[in-house]
């Protein structure tokens, strides 16, 4: 279970410039389950999905994950929680220019110390998996947009996270790449993971992945649209 | 292995990689770095090689050498004077020198001849040093000729080559037995070029030299102390140029560093947030920054130090040489001993790696303590 109890979020508090992205947000959402967090641009979906994911933390409101409460952590802990229980799939995927498809997928391992020779094979079978198999020496900007984005999700899932964190993952992806993502989402769902994604995209919202639906405007939750 | 160990061993692997893949810019830095470690250390290597010859050069200096002048100048010294002095309570010994100098038209070359004490050359040969040896092709066994005070030739079998050991003093060294050097000088057997005197205490220096002015009106002694003090003054006005020198190329440096401190890239930036992002903690972006420091420093220091090696006891430090030499030209030239001093590489190292790897931590940690949800965005 994820837990997150009246949750705020304010930007440059105190200055004339001060923005509230979220606003008192209280939400379960339950391990497993596949849910979307749907609105529009601004609404505070990816602040939501960074607070969830320890990249940030709230201005006031606490967060468990597993009841574990999260937000009081010091960084050295709450990084730890993010490299071993979150994968992260950016929406414009963030992959490291000039760093091949494998030295992508393994960078966020690196600070774990493991053997390179096992991190390695880990890596090469999450790319083959994903059907990249003969792209992993190729470098990030000769990657398509299609192979980026599962250069991406590889990268999200070496650390063999619990939780998938995706933001806005097929803003950029045509109608096929975008199901080929949703696919992959199912298969990892199935696998047991949670699956948290941040899309105004129906196409996303609207698929068979879908299990819940939490609708954001103006950094509060406004409700919970049945599955269509 | 150690988990640590290998966590460090990505980390730098890591680094390598993300130094590799901006060759322009790091090539660069590298470049100008190496470029201010080659300078600097043409400068320290440079200064102590010519401290140590000149320190050679002292340590065998006699106690008082005493030179006659007539109106302020020089004459050669009548022997007799040796008798005088030898009366001064505290002398321990006295000798005669001869020497001088001679040009060698041929090579336009100015050599210095002396006749050692020992008298260990025998007439009708000579010993010379590796410069002169070097600039007229000779070898032990040829025969030099060289032009007497009357004009006519006179031969000389070359006996030994002398050693390198301090080729500021025996490069355009030309040693030969006093019989051979008054033929060529045409001193007379009764004078010499001057005396040099050994004294016991090096206390009674001021005042064995006020007892010599006094007995001998015409004669002015040169104490060892005077001779440190002007080399000393020599050196000392040498060391205002290089500290000049030093001053630009150390403000260079920082200059140099505070823009690698204040420069990171828009993309070095985004690169941090994408490594926090997935899970990077601000400590290990802090440790591949520092690898990268070293690995760029370490690899500048290396090459500079190096080719400021190569410059100063290969290349003769033709780039400084005519400002710190402080003489123009040198017949014949010559090459530094080498001297270094691992004090003056210790400092070179702590005053360029450490600095330039703080430089290069410091805008990373200011980028890496940021919230990575800032590459959300």
């Amino acid at each position: 279970m994820i837990d997150i109890r009246n949750v705020s979020k304010v930007f440059n508090a105190g200055r004339p410039n001060e923005f509230t992205a979220i606003a008192g947000v209280s939400l379960h959402l339950t391990l497993r389950e596949a849910t979307i967090l749907k609105g529009p641009s601004g609404s505070g979906k990816t602040t939501l999905l960074s607070l969830i994911g320890c990249m940030t933390r709230p201005t006031s409101g606490r967060i468990f994950v597993d009841n574990r409460e999260i937000t009081s952590l010091p960084e050295r802990f709450l990084t730890g929680i993010r490299r071993s229980t979150f994968g992260f799939i950016f929406q414009r995927f963030n992959l490291l220019r000039g760093f091949t498809a494998l030295e992508n997928v393994i960078a966020p391992a690196l600070p774990e110390g493991e053997k390179y020779s096992s991190l390695k094979k880990r890596a090469i079978n999450i790319l083959g998996m994903l059907d990249l198999d003969n792209r992993y020496d190729a470098k990030a900007e000769w990657l398509s947009g299609g192979e980026a984005q599962r250069v991406a999700i590889a990268r999200a899932l070496i650390n063999n996270p619990s939780i998938v964190i995706a933001d806005e993952p097929t803003a950029h992806l045509d109608e096929k790449l975008s199901g080929e993502f949703i696919a992959i989402m199912e298969i990892l769902k199935k696998e047991g993971k949670t699956i948290i994604i941040a899309s105004h995209d129906p196409l996303v919202y609207e698929s068979t992945l879908t299990d819940r639906i939490v609708e954001i405007r103006h950094g509060e939750v406004v409700g919970e649209p049945a599955r269509p | 292995m150690s988990r640590s160990i290998e966590r460090q061993l990505h980390l730098i692997d890591f680094t390598v990689g993300s130094i590799l893949r901006r060759k322009g810019k790091n090539g660069a830095l590298l470049l100008v770095y190496t470029l201010v470690i080659f300078v600097l250390a043409s400068v320290l290597f440079f200064t102590r090689s010519l401290r140590a010859e000149a320190a050679a050069v002292l340590k065998n200096a006699p106690d008082i050498i005493v030179q006659r002048t007539l109106t302020g100048r020089y004459q050669f010294i009548p022997m007799g004077y040796a008798d005088s002095l030898r009366t001064i309570r505290g002398v321990a010994s006295i000798a005669p020198r001869l020497w001088g100098y001679y040009y060698d038209g041929g090579f336009g070359a100015n050599y210095t001849l002396m006749v050692p004490n020992d008298s260990t050359v025998q007439p009708g040969t000579i010993e010379i040093g590796s410069g002169i040896a070097r600039l007229r092709n000779i070898r032990v066994g040829d025969i030099v000729p060289l032009i007497g005070h009357d004009g006519n030739p006179q031969t000389y079998t070359v006996a030994r080559i002398l050693d390198n050991g301090s080729a500021l003093v025996s490069a355009d060294l030309l040693l030969m037995a006093a019989a051979d050097y008054r033929s060529l000088s045409g001193i007379p057997d009764s004078f010499a070029t001057d005396l040099v005197l050994t004294v016991r205490n090096p206390k009674e220096f001021p005042t064995i030299a006020e007892k010599i002015t006094r007995l001998l009106p015409d004669t002015r002694p040169i104490v060892k102390n005077e001779i440190l003090r002007t080399y000393d003054a020599v050196f000392n006005w040498r060391a205002g140029i290089i500290l000049l020198l030093f001053t630009v190329v150390i403000l260079a440096f920082f200059i140099f560093s505070f823009d690698k401190a204040t420069g990171l890239s828009a993309e070095e930036r985004k690169e941090i947030g994408i490594l926090k992002a997935i899970g990077w903690e601000t400590g290990d972006v802090l440790a591949m920054k520092f690898w990268e420091g070293i690995a760029l420093s370490l690899m500048a220091f290396l090459a500079g130090a190096i080719l400021a090696y190569v410059h100063v006891f290969f290349g003769s430090g033709f780039l400084f040489a005519p400002i710190l030499k402080g003489w123009s030209t040198l017949y014949p030239s010559f090459s530094l001993a080498a001297h270094i001093n691992a004090g003056d590489l210790a400092a070179l190292f702590f005053l360029s790696v450490v600095p330039y790897t703080i430089a290069t931590i410091a805008p990373a940690w200011r980028v890496a303590v940021i919230d990575p949800d800032a590459v959300m965005r």
